[in-house]
């Protein structure tokens, strides 16, 4: 019989054992010393560590190909590599820019952080997993840190309540995708995910278990993602969250429930394309429409980031309607650009302040340009990126999605996923018109810390950057798919 | 007994866990129809696990009670910080952040 | 040097936009210094691209080829002809005369103002020199913002408005242009293995006729809100109205242009069978008709100056439209022409608009009138843009619309006759409104403290004028200029042109003046 635990299993766990010994240490740590801002420090570490231990599976992946590990139930991969160093960039982007937010906020603690790197280690397994039980757990691991940091700010209502609403519908969602997990199980008679396409392979497409199976587990993951009609907890969840967890919410926790919702879409369910396709491609139309049109109306700039991310994710989505090598290399690259431009733009909202408290509606950046010119026009490259504007990185998402589509057939998402841009533009210029046109008597301030400040600027360049020049980043995103899924 | 009569039941435990989540307004009601849904979920896995004569399911099932009791943990505390700011266990009283 | 003229062109107003940024902003003399001489340099580097152009290559000239992002196979492809040689041209001298027209019409947020337009200066050059699709709708939507700001910031009452239109609506159309652009990519790399942008490979694709008609649309759509044409026209007026002077000079003289210009370079000889096609051809001049006649019967009920000549613009596109789509060489040469006059003449009406409205802030017509008695060299140069714009012999206008007629008569008698009701409705119009506001005696007393134009206006005005002139008494450079590229065009919609109708073909006859003048 095979040792229980050997060297490969500990190599390709690493990340995630790192991240949750890390995470236990700040506990530790910040009771034994009291020494708060030690915290985000220790974090930063933990970080780098993971960084490196990513950069080894990177090697690995290059010399050896795909490989398992702990009974076939996690993988080290291009794809895991991928998104394991999405998670990690916005971990730290999260955590520089915490640390003043939490600080103003008086509830800079170190669970706050140890939470951070939990929420963290549940991704990289999402992204690592090749087994139901090991997904889920990891998407539990994620999800319960976050409905915590969500409502951290403990006295404060909107705070506790966006956490309440998060967390009903968060465990429910995760209630339909262990149920379809489960009917999975039953088709299969095992929960890993290469046995399953197997099963899945050998049954008849209009087999209504299949199809119960197909749907919850895709209900629930949709929750996860936000896409209408699960989208309902998103805008309370992001409005009444700390801007900075708002931030790593809308990045981190979309990217790895993609990056699970590709793993199982693409792996046991890819016999069966042909059924989740079009479901996935109404979805994305729903949730572009709804989105779009939901954040036209919107005053609060955090609400109007959240529509906005719905309809981000309509078009991440689309992708795997698209279903074919470019939509997915599109999925890769947009979740990458997508990262920078949100962090970004959350990263100024952190820092606005007005009477000493943090503001967040669009008219408190009147004249942002008057007394900030440098914030602003960062802020006008991260906003032309996510109304996704040649040459800023935004737009190469959507090139990979629209290019997909139209390899694919699906000529009218194509069509209305681009004229959709055109309403996007719309209420990002709303923001850009308060910023640039609007004279206020009182213009806007930002108090940025140094952290948030290094994020605002690497968000705006690597923005700009990866416009310019997206060749690496397109091949990274190549990479990442290219072994994981078959 | 065949496998399709927990099947069954496990389904209705789903609908009924859904509906009541959807329906009910005391949020504590509304934790326990997710535990209903997680029920749900186990009936089926172990059932599986019996019929496939495999044991698979069953240890999802013991991690799919953990994540149970985590979720009932965290979100009773959740709760609790709420009623401190706000007296309530009403989902509609819960109204600063639009529904 | 001359490998990388193009470059050079293009770069030297974005260099100027990062000296200008550097300055402190209080400065605003040294600012408005800079920014001029950084305008004037761009206009001095794009000289020797009209020494240099060999009017007897038919080729792209001056060409620029490099890997850009090779995992999509878009290339930093640059080069021009002849078409892209008259815009470039009109684009650094109208852009360098339009920063220099602002000079005491701005005074706030100077630095922003000229960081501003010497970017859209730039983008509007690569806009005209880019060969690879890809680069072309990179330059096409980044000028956009720079325009959205110049509108919205320095604009008049209902600014904000007009911005977000103009920057809604060219948006609407451009991403559906990427749809069609990506649409022929996939196509071509399907039957060449080669993922490419060039237009040269693009245009050996083979696509069936339905699918060309789909991306047909998609492409002219695009373009024809920018041109803008008949049912898409309505953010124009919006946007030259409120715009700064010299916003709506830039935006009639160049950016209007960028919409014919993609009509010939992209539209129709990359997909010539749908461009060809009966029903394309039709529903292409009824539209451009209905502009050129719709146009004009708005012009003559307009009560504000500037609105009014916005919607001489559409008349004025209209014919442009309508010679190109009329696919011969005539036709399409006049269509290029035409445009080019629109950049002379209709920047000069707004620059005479903005003079008047530094002074006494009103745009309605009715708050002038005998003006001629007070601005005698004022009056003068307004007489000749209006005659130059409504096709006076002698002046460019005159040459364009001739040619134009000349193109449409070849095609279809009908089309011709609308055309010429169009210009009798031109010279109604526009004489009327002369009339208005400089003849008569002058009533309203608040003129009495206009004063005539001084040294610097004149000399924004004087090379427009002066190159009015050119054009309208001899021509003859421009049609040698346009003659190869235009018949590249007409070979790829209609193979067989030259040889059936007996008239030598410029590609492989020689040099040979396709003009009036000449023959």
């Amino acid at each position: 019989m095979d040792p229980l635990f050997t060297w490969t299993d500990f190599f390709v766990l690493k990340p995630a054992i790192l991240l949750s010994l890390f995470g236990c240490g700040i506990l530790l740590t910040d009771f034994l010393l009291k020494q708060g801002r030690w915290n985000a420090l220790t974090a930063l570490v933990g970080e780098g560590f993971v960084a490196v231990a990513l950069w080894q599976h990177c090697e690995d992946v290059a010399a050896n190909g795909q490989r398992f590990a702990l009974g076939g139930s996690m993988a080290v991969d291009g794809f895991s590599v991928f998104f394991n160093y999405i998670f990690v960039v916005s971990a730290i982007l999260a955590i520089i820019i915490a640390s003043r937010y939490m600080d103003d906020e008086k509830s800079n603690r170190g669970e706050f952080y140890g939470l951070m790197l939990f929420a963290q280690a549940g991704m990289t397994v999402m992204a690592q997993g090749y087994e139901l039980v090991t997904l889920f757990i990891g998407l539990e691991l994620m999800a319960l840190s976050f409905y915590v940091m969500v409502g951290f700010l403990r006295n404060e209502l909107r705070s506790n309540e966006a956490a309440m609403k998060y967390l009903i519908l968060g465990a429910l969602s995760s209630g339909f995708l262990a149920y379809g997990f489960s009917i999975f199980y039953g088709i299969s008679g095992s929960t890993n995910l290469a046995a399953i396409a197997d099963a899945v392979a050998g049954r008849e497409i209009s087999d209504p278990v299949l199809l119960i199976a197909l749907v919850t587990t895709s209900v629930g993951l949709f929750f996860k993602i936000s896409v209408v009609p699960f989208h309902m907890w998103a805008p309370d969840a992001y409005e009444g969250a700390p801007t900075p967890i708002t931030a790593y919410v809308s990045v981190a926790s979309k990217a790895a429930s993609f990056a699970m919702m590709m793993r199982i879409f693409l792996v046991p369910l890819v016999s069966v394309q042909e059924l989740w396709m079009p479901l996935f491609g109404a979805v994305a139309l729903l949730t572009m429409t709804l989105g779009n049109i939901a954040a036209l109306t919107q005053n609060n700039l955090k609400r109007l980031l959240a529509y906005s991310s719905i309809s981000h994710a309509g078009y991440i989505l689309l992708g795997l309607a698209a279903g074919n090598e470019t939509g997915l290399k599109g999925i890769s690259l947009y979740i990458l650009v997508y990262i920078f431009m949100n962090f970004g733009v959350f990263a100024l909202i952190s820092a606005m302040r007005r009477e000493g408290h943090a503001a967040e509606d669009i008219d408190d950046l009147n004249g942002l340009m008057h007394r900030h010119p440098g914030y602003a026009i960062l802020m006008l490259v991260l906003l032309l990126s996510l109304a996704g504007i040649p040459p800023m990185a935004g737009f190469y998402g959507k090139y990979f999605i629209f290019l997909g589509l139209l390899e694919a057939g699906s000529y009218l998402l194509a069509i209305a996923g681009a004229l959709y841009v055109a309403v996007s533009a719309y209420y990002y210029f709303r923001i850009v018109r308060a910023m640039f046109l609007s004279e206020s008597l009182e213009p806007a301030v930002i108090a940025p810390g140094l952290g948030t400040k290094i994020a605002l600027v690497a968000s705006a360049v690597f923005t700009l950057l990866i416009g310019l020049y997206p060749e690496p980043f397109i091949n990274m995103a190549t990479d990442s798919i290219l072994l994981a899924l078959r | 007994m065949p496998v399709t009569h927990y099947l069954v039941l496990s389904m209705a435990l789903l609908i009924i866990g859904t509906v009541g989540v959807l329906t009910r307004r005391n949020i504590i009601v509304i934790l326990m129809s997710i535990e209903l849904i997680l029920n749900a979920v186990n009936i089926n896995l172990v059932a599986f696990s019996d019929y496939l004569q495999n044991i698979n399911g069953q240890v999802f099932t013991i991690f799919v009670i953990t994540d149970a009791a985590a979720e009932a943990a965290v979100g009773l505390g959740i709760l609790i910080a709420l009623f401190r700011n706000k007296e309530t266990v009403h989902a509609d009283e819960i109204d600063i952040l639009r529904w | 040097m001359k490998e990388h003229i193009l470059s050079i062109v293009w770069l030297t107003p974005l260099v100027g936009m990062f000296i200008l940024l550097l300055l402190p902003k209080e400065n605003k003399q040294l600012i408005r210094i800079v920014a001029n001489l950084a305008a004037f340099a761009g206009f001095l580097v794009s000289l020797p691209l009209v020494f240099w152009f060999d009017n007897s290559i038919a080729d792209y000239q001056f060409v620029e080829r490099v890997s850009w992002i090779p995992a999509l196979g878009v290339e930093y492809y640059l080069g021009i002809d002849g078409i892209s040689l008259l815009l470039i041209m009109l684009t650094t001298v109208v852009g360098f005369l339009s920063i220099l027209s602002s000079w005491t019409a701005i005074e706030e947020r100077v630095k922003e103002y000229y960081a501003f337009f010497l970017f859209l200066q730039a983008g509007m050059l690569g806009v005209f020199m880019a060969l690879d699709l890809f680069l072309f709708y990179v330059f096409w939507e980044i000028m956009l913002v720079p325009m959205y700001f110049i509108i919205g910031i320095w604009g008049h009452a209902r600014r904000l408005y007009a911005a977000i239109k103009f920057f809604l609506y060219t948006l609407a159309g451009s991403v559906l242009m990427l749809l069609a652009m990506l649409a022929l990519y996939f196509k071509h790399a399907e039957q060449f293995g080669v993922y490419t942008f060039a237009i040269e490979d693009l245009m050996r694709t083979q696509v069936p006729l339905d699918m060309q008609i789909w991306l047909f649309w998609g492409f002219f759509i695009a373009f024809a809100i920018k041109v803008p044409m008949f049912p898409l026209h309505t953010w124009l007026p919006d946007a030259h109205t409120e715009a700064p002077t010299a916003g709506s000079v830039i935006l009639a003289g160049v950016l209007l242009k960028m919409g014919l210009y993609g009509l010939v370079r992209f539209s129709i000889p990359l997909l010539p069978e749908a461009a060809s096609d009966a029903t394309t051809v039709q529903i292409i001049a009824v539209l451009s008709i209905i502009a050129i006649v719709y146009g004009a019967l708005v012009s003559l009920m307009q009560k504000n100056w500037k609105k009014l000549i916005a919607y001489s613009s559409v008349s004025h596109l209209g014919f442009c439209t309508l010679g190109i789509i009329a696919l011969n060489p005539n036709g399409i040469a006049g269509g290029i022409l035409q445009g080019l006059n629109h950049g002379l003449s209709t920047p000069l009406l707004f620059l005479v608009i903005g003079i008047v409205y530094e002074q006494r802030h009103a745009l309605e017509i009715a708050d002038y009138g005998g003006l001629a008695n007070r601005m005698p060299i004022y009056t003068t140069i307004f007489l000749i843009s209006i005659l130059a714009s409504m096709g006076m012999p002698g002046l460019n206008g005159f040459i364009g619309e001739f040619t134009i007629l000349r193109g449409a008569f070849e095609r279809d008698v009908t089309w011709a006759a609308f055309a010429v009701l169009g210009i009798v409705l031109g010279a109604a119009y526009l004489l009327w409104l002369f009339q208005r506001t400089m003849l008569g005696p002058m009533t309203n007393p608040k003129n009495e403290i206009l004063r005539d134009l001084n040294l610097r206006e004149i000399c924004v005005m004087a090379p427009l004028v002066l190159w009015c002139f050119w054009i309208g008494l001899y021509p003859k450079q421009h049609f040698a200029v346009l003659e190869k590229p235009v018949a590249r065009i007409v070979e790829r919609v209609d193979p067989e042109y030259y040889s059936r109708n007996g008239i030598p073909n410029p590609l492989t006859d020689g040099v040979r003046v396709a003009s009036l003048v000449q023959d």
